[in-house]
Parts: structure tokens; sequence; C-alpha cells
């Protein structure tokens, strides 16, 4: 055990030598600068951020349908709704939804389908048979849920009753009875004038056609026919109607009523596989969206054949 | 002096380590707007299933496969059997599988891996 000298310590005599008083301005010097490791650790996080966010971002892999450009949202709701049409499952069908729900929409998700169902109903998507039948399927879903919007009022309420296919019904013959015996008149010896009478020829009505309906069937008997009909009110054929077919590089017309055994409103055109066909009523209706000549499978033989499609023009008004 | 710079560039290259890792693991930039095509391929799979189920409903096959053009993919046919494979080998909801099938089937595309999944159509065709 060592011993501590008991020796006092001279009293400092010098100012110099008297240790200096603890204030702010005699502080113990710091191995660092407060000030400079602050300022490069903010320049260093800005930096870092920049380079993160705007120079190298992270490479987006694996996107989310929330994130989904509002189009290719749509399209994926309607998917959502055409798929709860076919199998009822709404929990199913609230998942998925919950998945495309962005923060910034409302937490409705049913109110969403009527939103979007009404941009899309208010848009050219309503113009092919398939974009009509997925609005409806959507508003078949937010109606069943009791939500409500404007393709309710955009899409008249017949069009919510599905047109699936139009039954024509082929006209039955009559045979004209015989003619019966009249007795001749007897000619007079005196020839009498008559007035004469001027029939002036009257140009046909032209009336515009709206293309009421396409159905796809596949029959592989009749595989890749367009089957037009044109009818006028009360599903009655209208013959000698003027059909125009387009393709890539070619067009056709023809005229209902060549088929009398189909009608009398009737018409087809016989497609090549792989190709697209828009029909129209030249000048009387807009045309169609294109008819694809896909390949198909007859449902009821298992044979291949190509898609066939029956298009229906109605009167205007 | 000295003592200032050594400080500043000691913060600087701890600061830019944590934005880097704020930039690219905590806080990443988050794409909004992106193209269907970008989509993860789990909900690319779904959306497949969507359409083939919808399909299974209003038979509108030239409306099911422009539905799938927003993917991105050139050959539909083959994708849709692809996804359809796929579910087959990972053993996925056999009902998806089924509906994805006959799907195939309607595109001429059906494989002797989704043979024993085909259902019989006893469904009246339209004409």
């Amino acid at each position: 055990m060592s011993r501590r000298s008991r020796t006092p310590r001279p009293p400092a005599t010098l100012p110099e030598e008297m240790p200096p008083p603890r204030s702010r301005y005699h502080r113990p010097r710091r191995p660092f600068s407060l000030w400079g490791a602050a300022i490069g650790l903010i320049l260093g996080i800005s930096v870092g951020l920049v380079y993160t966010w705007t120079v190298n971002p992270v490479i987006e892999v694996s996107t989310e349908p929330w994130q989904l450009q509002p189009e290719d949202r749509a399209q994926y709701m309607v998917g959502i709704t055409l798929a709860f049409a076919a199998d009822s499952d709404l929990n199913r069908a609230v998942d998925r939804l919950l998945s495309l729900q962005a923060e910034w929409e409302t937490n409705d998700p049913f109110q969403n389908v009527a939103n979007t169902a009404c941009r899309l109903a208010s848009t050219g998507y309503v113009d092919s048979n398939s974009g009509l039948r997925a609005i409806r399927s959507m508003m078949t879903f937010y109606q069943l849920q009791g939500r409500t919007g404007c393709a309710d009022t955009l899409l008249p309420a017949s069009d919510l009753q599905p047109t699936a296919i139009v039954q024509v019904e082929l006209p039955t013959p009559t045979l004209l009875p015989p003619a019966t015996k009249t007795p001749t008149p007897a000619s007079s010896p005196n020839a009498t004038t008559t007035q004469r009478v001027l029939v002036v020829p009257t140009s046909v009505p032209q009336r515009s056609f709206v293309l009421a309906d396409i159905a796809t069937f596949c029959n592989a008997r009749i595989s890749g026919m367009i089957e037009v009909f044109v009818q006028d009110f009360g599903s009655i054929g209208l013959p000698g109607q003027p059909v125009r077919v387009r393709w890539d590089g070619g067009e056709s017309r023809f005229f209902t009523g060549l088929k009398p055994e189909r009608g009398p409103g009737y018409a087809d055109f016989q497609m090549e596989e792989g190709r697209g066909y828009i029909v129209e009523m030249p000048g009387r209706s807009d045309p169609s969206q294109p008819l694809t000549a896909g390949p198909c499978t007859d449902p009821n033989t298992g044979a291949a054949g190509v898609t066939s499609y029956r298009v229906f023009f109605l009167p205007a008004s | 002096m000295i003592r200032f710079v050594v400080s500043l560039a000691v913060g600087l290259l701890l600061g830019l380590g944590v934005g880097l890792y704020l930039g690219w693991v905590q806080f990443p930039k988050e794409y909004i707007n992106s193209p269907a095509r970008d989509l993860a391929q789990e909900y690319k799979n779904e959306y497949t299933v969507m359409i083939a189920t919808g399909w299974q409903a209003d038979r509108d096959l030239p409306g099911a496969v422009e539905r799938l053009r927003v993917l991105g993919v050139e050959n539909i046919p083959q994708y849709v059997q692809g996804v359809t494979e796929r579910y087959i080998t990972t053993s996925r909801d056999v009902r998806d599988i089924r509906v994805l099938v006959a799907f195939s089937e309607a595109l001429d595309r059906l494989t002797p891996i989704m043979e024993p999944y085909r259902q019989l159509n006893i469904t009246g065709s339209s004409s």
C-alpha cells in the first residue's frame, strides 16, 4: 500500500498559473466540429435521397394493382366484376378490389366501381358489345350493394336486359291462291279515252340503322361466318339492304335477301382465319368493332373451328 | 479549420449512407400510373384468372383476348397456356385451374398436362 505524499502544493502566485475559469468561452476543445458534422450529415442525407429517388431509383419489379394508371385500373376492375358475374364470390371480389384501392380514393370499393363504370360509360368504351357487357357487369355488381352511379342513367334501362340471341322466325311461305275465272267484259266497239295518270317514281326512303347486337358463336359446320340480319321493327327482315364488310386490304358489298331460306333480311360473309373484319351498312350505320376470325372449339362436337358472328341491324328510331 | 473539414467529411459520409438506406430500403420511390405490363407476376396471373372466369360466363372470346392485351404480352394464347401450366405445376386452387384449362382450350392451347382438369362442356351452342 503506497502512501500518498502529504506535501501541500504551493499556492499559485502568478495569474498565468491559475486554472482558467469554466465559462462558455473556456470549454475544453472537442476533437471534432459539431457544426461541420451536422452540415455534413444534412448534405449527405440530401445527396443520398436525391440519388436514390431521382438519379438511380429502385427499379419497380412488383407493381401492385393500385399503382396502375387509370385506364389499366379500370380494366382490372372490369376483370373483377366479370369474374364476380361468373362465380358470385363476393369475398374474393372485395379482396381484389381492396388490392386496387389507392390511398387517395374513397374507402368504399363498391362506390369506386360505380365511379369507374360512370367514367367508362361516358366514353367510347360502350361502343363495343364487350365494353357494354363489362359495364353491365359493373353495374350489377355495385347495384347489388346498393350503390348508384351515373352509368345507371347513361345506359338505358332496356340495355340492362341481356340481348343474347335474337330468334329469327323464318317466314312460312304461303302459296298464292289460284286465280279465279272472271268473265271478260265484252269489248265495246267504241274506244273511250281514259285520263292518263303520270306516275312519278319516288326514291326509297332512306333510314338510318344501328348495330343492335353482335353475338359470337362457334360452329364447326359454319366456321368463320358473319351472319347479318337487317330487320325492321317487329323483327321483320328487310330484303335488298346493302351490307359492306371491310378488312385489311379489301372490302365486299352484298345485299340481304339472297338466301331466302334464311329469311328476307339475311346475308352472310365467309371470313378468313386470323383476319379482322368491320361490318356496316354503308352510309346508313356506323361501322362495327373489328370482328376477329379467331380459333374456337365447337362446344357440341369439340371440333376446332373459327369464331362466327351474328350481326343485327335495326332501324335507328 | 482542418477540424471542421474533417468533421464535414465524416458527416457527409454518414449522411450519404443514411440517405441511401432511406431512399432504397426504407422509403423507396413508389411508382404510380404504371402500365399493366409492369404488374407483379402474381397479379398478372390473378388478372388472367379473372378474365378466364368472366369468359366462362359470357363466352366472348375476342373480348377476353382484348382485355388481356393490356398485359403487354405478344402471344396471348401462349401466355394463357403458360399461366395455366404454372397453376397446375404449383398446385393452385383447382377451380382456377379448371377455368384456365377451359380458357386455354378455347384458345386452342390444350396440352397433355391440362387434360385431367378438362371439363366436358355440356352447355349448348347459340347457333
